[in-house]
């Protein structure tokens, strides 16, 4: 119940609407009622014309009353349209919110919110439970105007035409209206088992396939189809017992309005007889009993509407109430374009909930135009720091400055758009490769793309596209080959053009040959700029202005190519084991098969 | 051999893209519906009953209307007994009662409207019965011939085709075809009352029936118009929602580019429109479907209004009894029922006649794995010797990812393959699994031919472990028994024994007899690790396929690996894809795969010496879990 109340501000704006569909409810209903009530009219003049009393005048002719009773209902019509017509819009708006809030949420959390909720997740968020807040504001409002209008005007129309009658079917009433939310209540427990049953057959046929190379591959067909059999069995004789209980209410409900019924025939013939009512009050009496039973069958189901909707109103809070990581507090005095001089103090930096810290001291100054590279072993802190740069995540106050002014002053869309980061693994959108490379700018000229595409050595693959710029990347367009994927990515960091660029190891597929053609060209690109390089390679690493070692979080070795390979470090020894044919004695000695 | 080459080229051409290409079903395909007759043949006795009753429950639904109108208004009420007007029966019936019983005509009609109420919730309830009962077993049935299939396809076409979608068959699909055929039960459920309901009403005033039926027409057209009308709403609502799902995906697995790009605003842009598209299309289909529910109650209100204003005049004329009139109303109801069900149940069958293709297109999918004609038997025992010779082997034909791989395991020798990812190492063990069609004379085992043996055969003589090697759900036991009927309870403890996993089972609960929830989620990454190796051991295969795990485990759980690990090996040939420093040292050859090309092969030491690829990846990437022993 709690949980719904955090439902009503998503409500609250739409309450006119709200009241409005409850009113136009209230007046159809009221149609209904006098189109029950015009047929007994009519039946009465009937029975006065068709002389069974002769000696008193009907008050109306049948046309009369038929005209009538075809203009209410067409009233009716008009107002029940518009009613639930209000009613479910506002479902629908309400769900509208629901996705663009929950869009907003999720583009301002940071890597710790994605680690515990995954994409997976977050998505039968969005899909499923927005649509069972959807179905619960459209039905369940629907289905509490018919809980309330249905019995309020069944009963006060019966009591009008014969309180005496009315008395005689309303002891019934709430043992109709007991069994009638009890057996909906059966019905959702075995929907529950229903459900049960299928998401453990659907949970086997996915382990199963997910699994299918180990299962076939220790014969294990006949056995697991088995077992599929058992599960199969299970969800066949929980979906029978589910019909059954949903048939023997199909059965039982309208055994208990005949019954109802029956006391209408058996006392009400005997009032008509006794000149008490007429038959067409008769008539009206049945009709009316039909409308007061509507909602019996809505009672479950109504429940389990709540039910689902609380849920998912809690499931969804779960995202919406997810405090950014990242605190976006710019204040006033930072400049508004970045020349690119970084300054570590003493940083030390630890991830959310982790006992050890990823970086630990580091202290570091990178002038602006220079060009560093980063060079450890995995698990150095080598992405961590990376993240720092752009605020991926949050260092503490004091401990690293851009152009002099710490990073946490600087409004995060400026530290963003202005520091161009290549990530290590290459994602690309289902999109143009166009739109792909030029993510951050839509609108860029084409020639600008062009011109990013061959500073990556793109160009050539893109013109074997046939519809070049236009092709489509993903699932459905083309699948890029691993070492195409980094190259767009790299022309997408390249394409801004940004006082700073970082590239964490985006060259891992891209052949040496290729690597060292791009480098080059990056050399004169990024002149008087400063640019940032992870890398593994001695290849790459050597043509930056100084190289930083890490490993386990700690600076090891800071300077140039040279200066670290007369050091004699970690970086000589790096360098020495990846320079082809170092040590040609030692080949010799082996006694090596390697073929040709 | 030139026609095992091409046969495997068509296989590779296969067009996988077919199994989810979008089947329409806009056609009422009665083929289809033929070959799903055939799950519901063994079920027809229950079908038949099931019609038996819903005719029965139909009659006597009609006669407790006749009650009313009939015996109560007119013959006890009115006193009018006129003969022309039907009543099965029931005036007669319920004069035998009053004079049998000596009661009130009153209660004689009270009487029989309550047998009445009671057969029709009997009969009632027994048809649906019978009827879903026949349903959910033929469809269980139809599951399960379905599962069946899907889990004997090779490899190849689980490579392809996405499982998500081979699921949706298995349980969408099926779903859906119950839905059909559950509506055409409901759909005869409403039908025969009507014709019934019809019949009555024709034999009371053919006029006014025919004036009623005049309504029908305008509810089918206003049906199809609706139908029309929405299939296309709907078809746009369904595409602004895939959109609107497929750019928070999108957006949410780009999210650091995203967000490196600063581009949440426009981003955001998109989606609005996105959305505000489908806040369009979703109120379009709501204004339709509110219109056209209530076109139809009213309709039938407007008929009403029709009786009372014929049957006036015809009560006058004495054409009709009181009672027929509301007899009338009563039916009203019911007249539409049908028409308004039959258009919804047109979506379903449309929907299903889609799901029904999938279905049958998969089971009509025959791909599988080359098996010889004429096998080779082979020997209890295998020495265990296992060649690769000048192999090259591509998924599809045009882009290779083995080159010419040649090595020669001899029996009980440990081989170290040793790659960066996409360098053929794992197409190297899925090959010699038999799990892909290749070549002749390319595969070796005890110098068979690997062609030449059944797949079956292979898999068995060879124990594999993969990096997430699956955990069945069901008990330890069951897991390392697998169904082997030879594997006892204690030579399945002594495995476990033997690779140091029977330690950590015993801690378990219920020991061996613990239940794994899915995936072995309650077991640690070690502890599988173990339960795989004694899973093997217990197999007893004569060679050994495994393919390390990379992620870190904690050092007491690493030692009682690398030891268990150690003794699985021992008297048995082994193929490691190795990320262990350990392994590759223990290791009889290593053999570095770069690019689908054996770039170096040789024993540890003699690689490091070489200086070459094999020291490269040596420094960086190899885990040094350094035991000390």
């Amino acid at each position: 119940m709690k949980s719904l109340i955090r439902l009503i501000p998503f409500l609250r704006p739409y309450r006119y609407q709200i009241g409005l569909g409850f009113l136009s409810f209230f007046i159809a209903r009221f149609f209904e009622v006098s189109t029950y009530y015009l047929v007994s009219v009519g039946i009465d003049t009937i029975e006065i014309l068709g002389g069974s009393a002769d000696s008193v005048l009907a008050p109306f002719s049948v046309g009369q009353v038929a005209t009538v009773l075809i203009f209410s209902v067409m009233l009716r019509f008009v107002f029940v349209v518009h009613a639930r017509r209000q009613v479910r819009r506002v479902g629908q708006l309400v769900a509208y919110d629901l996705r663009q809030r929950l869009y907003m949420t999720v583009q301002q959390q940071g890597s710790d919110f994605f680690s515990k909720m995954g994409v997976g997740d977050i998505m039968t968020r969005a899909i499923q439970d927005i649509s069972l807040i959807q179905r619960l504001v459209a039905f369940g409002m629907i289905q509490i105007v018919i809980m309330v209008y249905a019995p309020l005007f069944g009963v006060s129309a019966m009591m009008y035409k014969s309180p005496a009658l009315t008395f005689m079917i309303m002891p019934i009433l709430p043992a109709i209206f007991y069994y009638g939310w009890w057996m909906s209540r059966q019905l959702a427990v075995t929907s529950v088992a229903v459900q049960e049953n299928l998401s453990a057959l659907s949970s086997l046929v996915q382990e199963n396939l997910g699994g299918i190379r180990t299962v076939q591959a220790q014969a294990q067909e006949d056995n697991e189809i088995r077992r599929f059999g058992g599960v199969n069995e299970n969800y066949a004789q929980a979906f029978y017992s589910q019909s059954r209980v949903n048939s023997l209410m199909s059965a039982w409900m309208p055994f208990q309005a005949s019954a109802a019924q029956l006391l209408i025939i058996v006392y009400g013939g005997s009032q008509v007889l006794a000149g008490e009512i007429s038959i067409g009050d008769l008539v009206f009496f049945l009709a009316c009993l039909n409308m007061l039973l509507q909602p019996i069958r809505m009672a479950g189901m109504f429940v389990t509407l709540v039910q689902r909707g609380a849920v998912a109103t809690n499931r969804l809070h779960e995202i919406f109430d997810a405090v950014p990581e990242i605190r976006d507090s710019p204040s006033d005095n930072t400049p508004a374009t970045i020349r690119g001089e970084f300054e570590f103090k003493h940083l030390t930096y630890s991830y959310p909930r982790a006992a050890e810290p990823v970086l630990k001291d580091i202290t570091l100054q990178i002038k602006a135009g220079e060009s560093i590279a980063i060079v450890g072993r995995v698990g150095a802190g080598k992405s961590t720091l990376l993240k720092l740069f752009t605020r991926m995540a949050d260092t503490p106050r004091g401990c690293l400055f851009l152009d002099g002014h710490d990073i946490c002053d600087y409004p995060l869309s400026q530290v963003r758009s202005q520091i161009a980061q290549v990530l290590q693994d290459p994602f690309l959108f289902g999109e143009p490769l166009r739109n792909n490379i030029s993510y951050d700018d839509p609108a860029r000229a084409l020639d600008l793309v062009w011109d990013s595409a061959e500073a990556a050595a793109l160009r050539e693959t893109i013109e074997a596209f046939p519809e070049q710029m236009d092709t489509l990347i993903g699932e459905r367009g083309v699948t890029l080959s691993g070492g195409q994927k980094q190259r767009a990515t790299l022309a997408r960091g390249l394409i801004r053009n940004a006082p700073v660029l970082i590239l964490d190891d985006c060259f891992s597929s891209v052949d040496t040959e290729t690597e060292e053609h791009i480098l080059n060209r990056l050399k004169t690109m990024r002149r008087e700029r400063t640019t940032i390089i992870v890398s593994h390679r001695v290849s790459t690493l050597r043509h930056a202005d100084r190289i930083i070692v890490l490993d386990e979080g700690r600076i090891i070795e800071a300077g140039s190519h040279a200066e670290l390979l007369r050091q004699g470090g970690a970086y000589a020894e790096l360098e020495r084991a990846q320079t082809p044919g170092a040590d040609q004695a030692a080949q010799r000695r082996a006694q090596v098969t390697a073929p040709l | 051999m030139s026609r095992r080459t091409q046969a495997s080229q068509v296989r590779a051409e296969t067009d996988h893209g077919m199994f989810d290409a979008e089947l329409s079903g806009t056609v009422l395909n009665l083929q289809l519906l033929r070959r799903i007759v055939g799950w519901l043949e063994p079920f027809k006795i229950r079908l038949a009953f099931s019609a038996v009753l819903i005719l029965a429950a139909s009659c006597v639904t009609v006669m407790m209307e006749i009650i009313i109108s009939r015996v109560l208004v007119d013959y006890i009420i009115v006193g009018e007994m006129s003969s022309h007007m039907p009543d099965l029966g029931m005036i007669a019936l319920t004069r035998w009662v009053e004079s049998y019983l000596g009661i009130e005509p009153i209660f004689a009609a009270g009487l029989l409207f309550l047998l009445a109420m009671c057969v029709t919730a009997v009969a009632g309830h027994a048809h649906r019965l019978t009827l879903i009962s026949a349903i959910v077993n033929a469809l269980r049935d139809l599951r399960q011939d379905l599962f069946a299939h899907l889990e004997r396809r090779p490899s190849s076409f689980y490579d392809k085709v996405p499982t998500g979608r081979i699921m949706t068959r298995v349980t969408n699909d099926v779903e859906a075809l119950y839905e059909m055929l559950r509506g055409m039960g409901a759909l005869v459920g409403e039908f025969v009352p009507f014709l019934v309901a019809l019949t009555i009403m024709l034999s009371t005033s053919v006029k006014l029936t025919l004036i009623l039926l005049l309504l029908v027409p305008v509810v089918g057209i206003a049906t199809h118009f609706f139908r029309n009308a929405t299939q296309e709403i709907f078809r746009l609502v369904r595409n602004t929602v895939s959109s609107l799902n497929q750019n928070l995906q999108e957006n949410l697995s780009g999210m650091q580019v995203v967000q490196l790009n600063d581009r949440q605003a426009r981003n955001l842009d998109e989606y609005t429109q996105i959305n505000q598209r489908n806040l369009g299309y979703e109120n379009r289909s709501i204004d339709l479907s509110t219109a056209y529910g209530a076109f139809n109650d009213s309709l039938a209100a407007v008929g009403l209004g029709i009786i009372i204003w014929y049957g006036g005049g015809a009560v006058v004329q004495d054409e009709m009894s009181l009672g027929g009139v509301i007899l009338f109303t009563r039916f009203m109801n019911m007249l539409f029922t049908p028409v308004v069900m039959l258009g919804e149940q047109l979506n379903v069958l449309f929907r299903a006649m889609a799901s029904g293709e999938r279905i049958f297109q998969a089971l009509d999918w025959d791909e599988q794995i080359h098996e010889p004609t004429h096998p080779v038997e082979l020997p209890a025992r295998l020495r265990g010797k296992v060649e690769f010779r000048d192999l090259t082997f591509g998924y599809s034909p045009a882009v290779p990812i083995l080159k010419g791989v040649s090595v020669v395991i001899q029996p009980g020798e440990k081989l170290a393959i040793v790659g960066p990812t996409g360098s053929g190492k794992s197409t190297m063990i899925r090959l010699l699994g038999r799990f892909y069609d290749f070549d002749r004379d390319r595969i070796f085992l005890d110098d068979i031919d690997l062609n030449d043996l059944r797949s079956q055969d292979v898999r068995s003589r060879i124990g594999v472990v993969l990096q997430d090697f699956h955990i069945f759900s069901g008990s330890i036991l069951d897991n390392i028994i697998l169904g082997n009927p030879k594997i006892s309870r204690e030579r399945a403890i002594e495995a476990a024994k033997t690779v140091n996993a029977h330690e950590f089972i015993e801690r378990l609960p219920e020991g061996y007899d613990s239940i794994l929830v899915e995936r072995g989620a309650n077991l640690s990454q070690g502890q599988r690790q173990l339960l795989a190796f004694a899973r093997v051991l217990a197999a007893d295969p004569e060679i050994l396929i495994l393919d390390e795990a990379t992620a870190s485990i904690d050092t007491e759980t690493e030692r009682l690996i690398q030891d268990g690990l150690r003794k699985l090996m021992t008297g048995r040939t082994s193929i490691l894809i190795a990320h262990r420093l350990q392994t590759i040292q223990e290791a009889d050859q290593v053999l570095v795969l770069h690019h689908g090309v054996v770039r170096e092969l040789g024993t540890h030491a003699a690689l490091l010496a070489l200086k070459g690829l094999y020291y490269t990846l040596h420094e960086l990437q190899f885990q040094d879990v350094s035991i000390d022993e």
